[in-house]
């Protein structure tokens, strides 16, 4: 089965700015992926080209299967989206707001109640959008991007500007989204979100992509050991460092944080007990996406 | 593309018909002409003494003029009357609707949404530009059946004719075309710059500043006197040729403008082909070629 997403070499230049450099990504089928980067890392940007609104500089790209500026409408037609804010028109109810993008998609108008119910704004679908929260804006905006039945949802930043009740519908709206097999592509700041929801990640850092994987093993990897000892914690430092593959250990809050490889817990456990070292507390260092990320984009 | 290009101007009619600046251009232009044509009826009124039964009369023009807004304010005058309003204050109206029903998808974002579900930039163009034109068309519409209704009013108060020929019905057509014709440049370029400035207030300056500065170079069309070459030069502006496709507009319903605006040299203007040639030539050379990064 062809993958939902693939581009290779993606680049966009503005001038002598390269927003994106050389982007290689694989989205299969069916998985939530996380896109994730500073401002400026190139995420929009990378979505704008995916979806036809900006022409890459170079590279290519293909959306279930579709290569791109080779007939984009064939692949955008099963795909839905929500770049950046919600965008809408303020004059019109939320209903009519997606009358409006089911026309001009030449999508059945009987979709609309449909994607207006399962975003939960049908008791104000008949309000003008001016009056929406952003709550609801948030909603709207995912409600057009579910209108054309999608198999490939793109999602930038969408609880940008909600209140944790807010935040916690819209996971779980995506949650249900994906549970129903559809595949996911999801910008967000919010790291403790990504982290509950996608299976995999790619980070992007000055338009370059410097880490991609299953959550699960780049925060496994390089994640280090945590260790308490009973009583002096100085000769079980003594002999941790002569370990030839223990790069560095610490001493922080009555714990040691030992930088190894987590899969020699084990063997490290051992060792401290055939020297006669008690050990009360021992286990791979655990490490949210968030500080993994802060990590490899170097902001900490 | 044609199912595409239809299923575009539905969504494009959908926002035009429920957006309240459409409404209020709407409600002012039909305002505004309605006061112009109650005006000329007043004035009308007063010298006819039909307001004081006949006693006093307020003669401030001439028969000859009388006779002239008499024309206007009954059939089939009054036709030439509303279109003539179309391509005046109507032109402002349609300058500010354009700005706004192209500029606002790039001030709301709205445009990138659309433009993922209907991919076809050219299409979303000339959808927007045809349902612009349907709008202005349902106005003028709207503008002439007013006009008929204070026809009728005029004529059951200040005794003017009520007749109307089945040619006069027929010539409708063409008039309501060439007014449409004649807004074309200026929607074209007040549409050009909301792009390029991605934003309402660029495609409304745009609009109007290319609307004053081609009124303007209009006003030096008495230099066209100073000899045969310079007239030539003068008369390939759009001013002189919209004043002659204007013209006849009135012209085709038995209206003579110059009665009422002395500046108005008729034997000066261009012919009615040059008119049509370089008003089309206006419109295709201000016509948006692509909608830029939404």
């Amino acid at each position: 089965m062809t993958a939902a997403i693939q581009t290779e070499g993606l680049t966009k230049r503005y001038g002598a700015r390269v927003a994106v450099d050389g982007l290689s990504l694989t989205v299969a089928r069916g998985e939530v992926f996380g896109l994730l980067g500073p401002n400026g890392a190139g995420k929009t940007t990378t979505i704008a080209m995916l979806l036809g609104l900006v022409a890459p500089s170079a590279g290519r790209a293909s959306l279930l299967g579709h290569e791109l500026g080779r007939g984009p409408s064939l692949a955008l037609r099963q795909v839905g989206a929500m770049i950046e804010s919600p965008a809408l028109y303020p004059y019109l109810s939320g209903y009519d707001n997606l009358r409006v993008l089911a026309r001009a998609g030449g999508l059945p108008e009987a979709r609309v109640p449909q994607v207006i119910q399962t975003v939960g704004l049908a008791e104000r679908a008949h309000d003008k959008a001016r009056a929406y929260s952003q709550g609801m804006r948030q909603r709207l905006a995912i409600a057009a991007a579910l209108l054309p039945d999608p198999e490939l949802i793109i999602l930038d930043e969408p609880t940008n500007g909600l209140d944790p009740a807010g935040t916690v519908e819209i996971r779980d709206l995506i949650r249900d989204l994906a549970a129903g097999g559809r595949t996911i592509l999801l910008c967000s700041h919010m790291l403790h979100e990504v982290e509950q929801l996608c299976g995999r990640v790619a980070i992007l850092k000055e338009g370059r992509l410097i880490a991609q994987g299953a959550v699960d093993e780049l925060l496994r990897r390089d994640s280090g050991i945590r260790l308490r000892v009973e009583g002096d914690p100085g000769r079980a430092i003594a002999l941790i460092r002569e370990l030839p593959w223990v790069h560095a250990v610490r001493a922080e809050g009555g714990l040691l944080l030992i930088d190894a490889p987590a899969a020699r817990v084990a063997e490290l456990n051992g060792y401290l007990a055939r020297n006669e070292v008690a050990v009360a507390e021992i286990g791979a260092r655990e490490r949210s996406l968030e500080s993994f990320f802060l990590e490899v984009t170097g902001d900490r | 593309m044609i199912a595409d290009l239809s299923n575009l101007i539905a969504a494009e009619w959908l926002k035009l018909s429920r957006r309240p600046l459409a409404w209020g251009l709407l409600a002012a232009f039909l305002g505004l002409m309605l006061l112009y044509l109650s005006t000329w009826a007043l004035i009308v009124a007063l010298h006819e003494g039909a307001l004081s039964g006949g006693i006093t009369r307020f003669e401030v023009l001439s028969d000859v003029q009388i006779a002239e807004l008499k024309r206007q304010l009954s059939f089939p005058g009054v036709f030439g009357a509303v279109l003539g309003q179309v391509n005046s204050t109507g032109g402002i109206c349609a300058i500010i609707l354009a700005a706004g029903f192209l500029g606002s998808d790039y001030s709301w974002g709205t445009l990138r949404i659309l433009l993922i579900r209907a991919p076809h930039r050219g299409a979303y163009l000339l959808a927007k530009l045809v349902t612009l034109l349907l709008g202005l068309l349902s106005a003028i519409a709207l503008a002439l059946l007013i006009g008929v209704l204070l026809a009728m009013v005029c004529a059951a108060t200040l005794g003017l004719p009520m007749q109307l020929a089945a040619r006069d019905l027929l010539a409708l057509p063409l008039g309501v075309a060439r007014a449409l014709f004649v807004m074309l440049p200026y929607v074209m370029l007040t549409m050009a710059s909301a792009i390029l400035g991605r934003s309402v207030l660029a495609g409304v300056g745009g609009g109007l500043i290319f609307l004053t500065l081609d009124i303007s170079a209009g006003s030096i069309n008495t230099l066209g006197d100073v000899n045969p070459l310079v007239r030539l030069l003068v008369n390939l502006l759009l001013q002189p040729n919209i004043n002659t496709l204007v013209v006849l507009n009135g012209q085709l319903f038995g209206l003579d403008q110059s009665v009422l605006a002395s500046s108005l040299d008729l034997s000066q203007l261009p012919s009615p082909m040059q008119a049509t040639l370089v008003v089309a030539a206006g419109a295709a050379a201000a016509a948006p070629d692509g909608l830029g990064t939404p």
